[in-house]
């Protein structure tokens, strides 16, 4: 049978289980084709497409960071943005300083991981460790990013800089001195060679797939593996969990960490590929949007959510032109959405899919009502 | 003479940020000790009381009168919104919170095509007294003693009220209360309703101290979302005026020693030191105390 076969085919690298939709040969074969079609992406679209493309992998990194917390941990996270933004102001300001001494730029992308990893920790330990969950963190998380904001909004001043970086307020990032180097795009140098890759190039874009689907295959396995099982117990049911014997407040701090370095991660790309960060990335705005995407995908499966944010970043690019429009109509979807499939508009049409294929009828495995303290 | 100035001058400062907390947390807190919901659309939910109550004040309407007026039509909007929208996401609480986030952004949106970025402004009532050195504006204080006629007309509301004793029972047992013939779901919209025409006084009043456009609930709402957290859901009232009272305190003493953004992060701060010490906010911590009291 196919479904047999289909089942053997990623389980020995373990990508495939019962915490993703999509285990079959026939989803692979779909996922294959649809990755050959963005990778020629550039073959067909105009170079505007291709920059908007890579703004929307980037997107969809961060989006997943918020699938792994919420939709596997449990945990909501309103300020996602904020560890975006702290890994785009991280990687600029690292790469500002270090671009001309080190003439490359993956120290700067390692600053865009480490440092909302270090931030996720100490709020985590704080929060976790004093067993705050469910609505309060989700309160706490969103508060923070909107302090950070006001803060960064009031840094015009000169004297808030690091070495040749100054934070410029509401200006965005920018270089402290006339003579300093702007924020860099991405470089790497390895012996005598070296490559660029630029915000407006194909070569970023390719990077930036590239990466999206390091990233999605690894939390494919991530979730499908023993620590996956242990937090959606935690999801599941806290109390429970813990009497198991398992430490929840080190599972939660953990993935919480994990996902502020994706959120970190795609930070840092975004600030290459614009050359640009602002305050504004930890505003409302920017933090609903990342919830819209994870909500309107179905919070339980990471290739929803990826394809959701593709869509919904693409109907925003769209609408862009017609102002306030764009943001009302997201809301909008976001409601609609809740209202009529809870479990997420492409997580509900991929299950149906699923269950047309598989000719005897399955149960979505994630169709349980969420509960929460 | 400049002594009792000084003095008075923080005094001020307390009441006024006290008003602040309690005017922009109360509804936020009742539907969240009611429902366990919290509306995140709260903060524009003020925003509409502070536009309506603006439209009223130009069309020549006297103010206390546009006040009750914005509270009225705000009260509606939270009982639509109650009916259509938020009655499916009961025990949801992740769930209550993201669908009710989602009607802010489409709220601020929505008001931002209508009425365009362009704030309006209501005048301050009032005038200003002065001890000292130092000039106070009276409508400060009027703030507060409209927080606390709120805070004392809940109170009496769920003390004196049939409406306040179906509540109670709906809220500490819905499935027994329904047995007993009361329509928690009714119960459940008037409650969201009032909480949304509390919001929508709170939002007429700061009308008149800050200019109103579709962002206005953004400057209210982290505040009053700390002071709901550290006040919890078990006792509504006394958590509510305990926060504030901390609270006000705790942002009085680092605004007057640091700045206005110290103020924030203090209160942030304190909000986490509060939690370690009551994981369930001030008012579990409270009720704990007193059924413990009871049971000696």
């Amino acid at each position: 049978m196919g479904g047999e076969r289909s089942l053997a085919c990623g389980r020995g690298i373990g990508l495939n289980g019962p915490q993703t939709l999509g285990n079959s040969a026939f989803f692979w074969v779909v996922w294959a084709i649809g990755l050959a079609l963005m990778i020629a992406l550039p073959l067909l679209a105009s170079r505007y497409q291709i920059i908007n493309a890579s703004n929307i992998l980037i997107s969809s990194i961060l989006a997943m960071s918020l699938c792994l917390i919420w939709g596997y941990g449990g945990i909501l996270s309103l300020g996602q943005a904020s560890f975006y933004c702290i890994g785009g102001y991280a990687y600029g300001i690292a790469g500002i300083n270090l671009i001309q001494s080190s003439g490359n730029t993956e120290l700067a992308i390692l600053a865009g991981i480490i440092v909302p990893v270090g931030f996720a920790a100490v709020l985590g330990a704080m929060m976790f460790y004093s067993r705050l969950q469910g609505v309060y963190v989700a309160i706490l998380t969103l508060v923070v990013s909107l302090l950070l904001g006001l803060f960064m909004r009031q840094t015009a001043d000169p004297f808030y800089a690091i070495g040749k970086a100054a934070f410029g307020g509401m200006n965005g990032l920018k270089p402290a001195g006339a003579g300093d180097p702007g924020v860099p795009p991405l470089t790497f140098r390895f012996a005598e060679y070296s490559w660029v890759f630029d915000g407006r190039g194909i070569g970023f874009y390719w990077l930036t797939l590239a990466i999206v689907v390091l990233v999605y295959l690894g939390l494919r396995w991530l979730v499908n593996s023993s620590f996956g099982y242990k937090l959606i117990a935690c999801r599941e049911d806290l109390d429970r969990t813990e009497t198991m014997g398992y430490d929840i407040r080190l599972i939660q701090l953990t993935v919480f960490c994990l996902s502020a370095a994706i959120a970190g991660l795609s930070g840092a790309l975004y600030t290459a590929w614009g050359a640009y960060i602002h305050p504004d990335g930890f505003s409302v705005a920017p933090n609903i949007l990342v919830v819209i995407w994870v909500v309107v995908g179905g919070r339980k499966d990471l290739t929803s959510v990826v394809i959701s944010t593709m869509l919904l970043s693409w109907i925003a690019l769209e609408l862009a032109p017609y102002g306030e429009v764009s943001l009302l109509i997201q809301g909008l979807i976001l409601v609609v959405a809740m209202l009529i499939a809870p479990d997420g508009i492409v997580a509900q049409f991929g299950a149906f899919i699923g269950r047309m294929i598989a000719r005897k009828p399955r149960i979505a495995p994630n169709s349980w009502k969420e509960k929460i303290a | 003479m400049d002594i009792w100035g000084q003095i008075i001058s923080y005094a001020y400062q307390y009441f006024d940020n006290a008003a602040f907390l309690a005017l922009s947390a109360i509804g936020l807190i009742l539907i969240y000790g009611m429902m366990g919901v919290i509306n995140m659309a709260h903060g524009e939910l003020m925003m509409i009381g502070a536009y309506t109550a603006t439209f009223a004040y130009y069309a020549g309407v006297p103010v206390p009168i546009a006040i009750i007026f914005a509270g009225i039509v705000t009260g509606v909007v939270g009982v639509i919104i109650e009916r259509l929208i938020v009655r499916h996401f009961y025990n949801q609480l992740l769930s209550s919170l993201v669908v009710t986030w989602g009607l802010s952004l489409i709220f601020t949106q929505g008001m931002l095509m209508i009425f365009g970025p362009s704030a309006k402004n209501m005048p301050t009532p009032f005038g200003s007294f002065s001890v000292g050195e130092f000039s106070f504006g009276i409508y400060r204080m009027v703030l507060f003693a409209v927080a606390l006629l709120l805070i004392v007309g809940l109170w009496a509301l769920f003390r004196f009220s049939s409406f306040g004793t179906k509540a109670q029972a709906a809220i500490e047992n819905p499935t027994m209360a329904q047995a007993l013939g009361i329509d928690t779901r009714r119960i459940y919209t008037l409650t969201f309703g009032l909480g949304s025409a509390m919001g929508g006084i709170a939002g007429a009043m700061f009308a008149m101290t800050a200019a109103v456009s579709p962002f206005f609930g953004q400057a209210y709402t982290p505040l009053a979302f700390i002071t709901v957290v550290i006040a919890g859901g078990a006792n509504v009232i006394a958590g509510l005026v305990y926060a504030v009272a901390y609270l006000a305190g705790i942002q009085t003493l680092t605004v007057n020693v640091f700045n206005q953004y110290i103020g924030y992060i203090s209160i942030m701060a304190a909000a986490f030191v509060a939690l370690l010490v009551m994981p369930t906010g001030i008012s579990g911590f409270v009720e704990r105390r007193r059924v413990r009291a009871m049971q000696r």
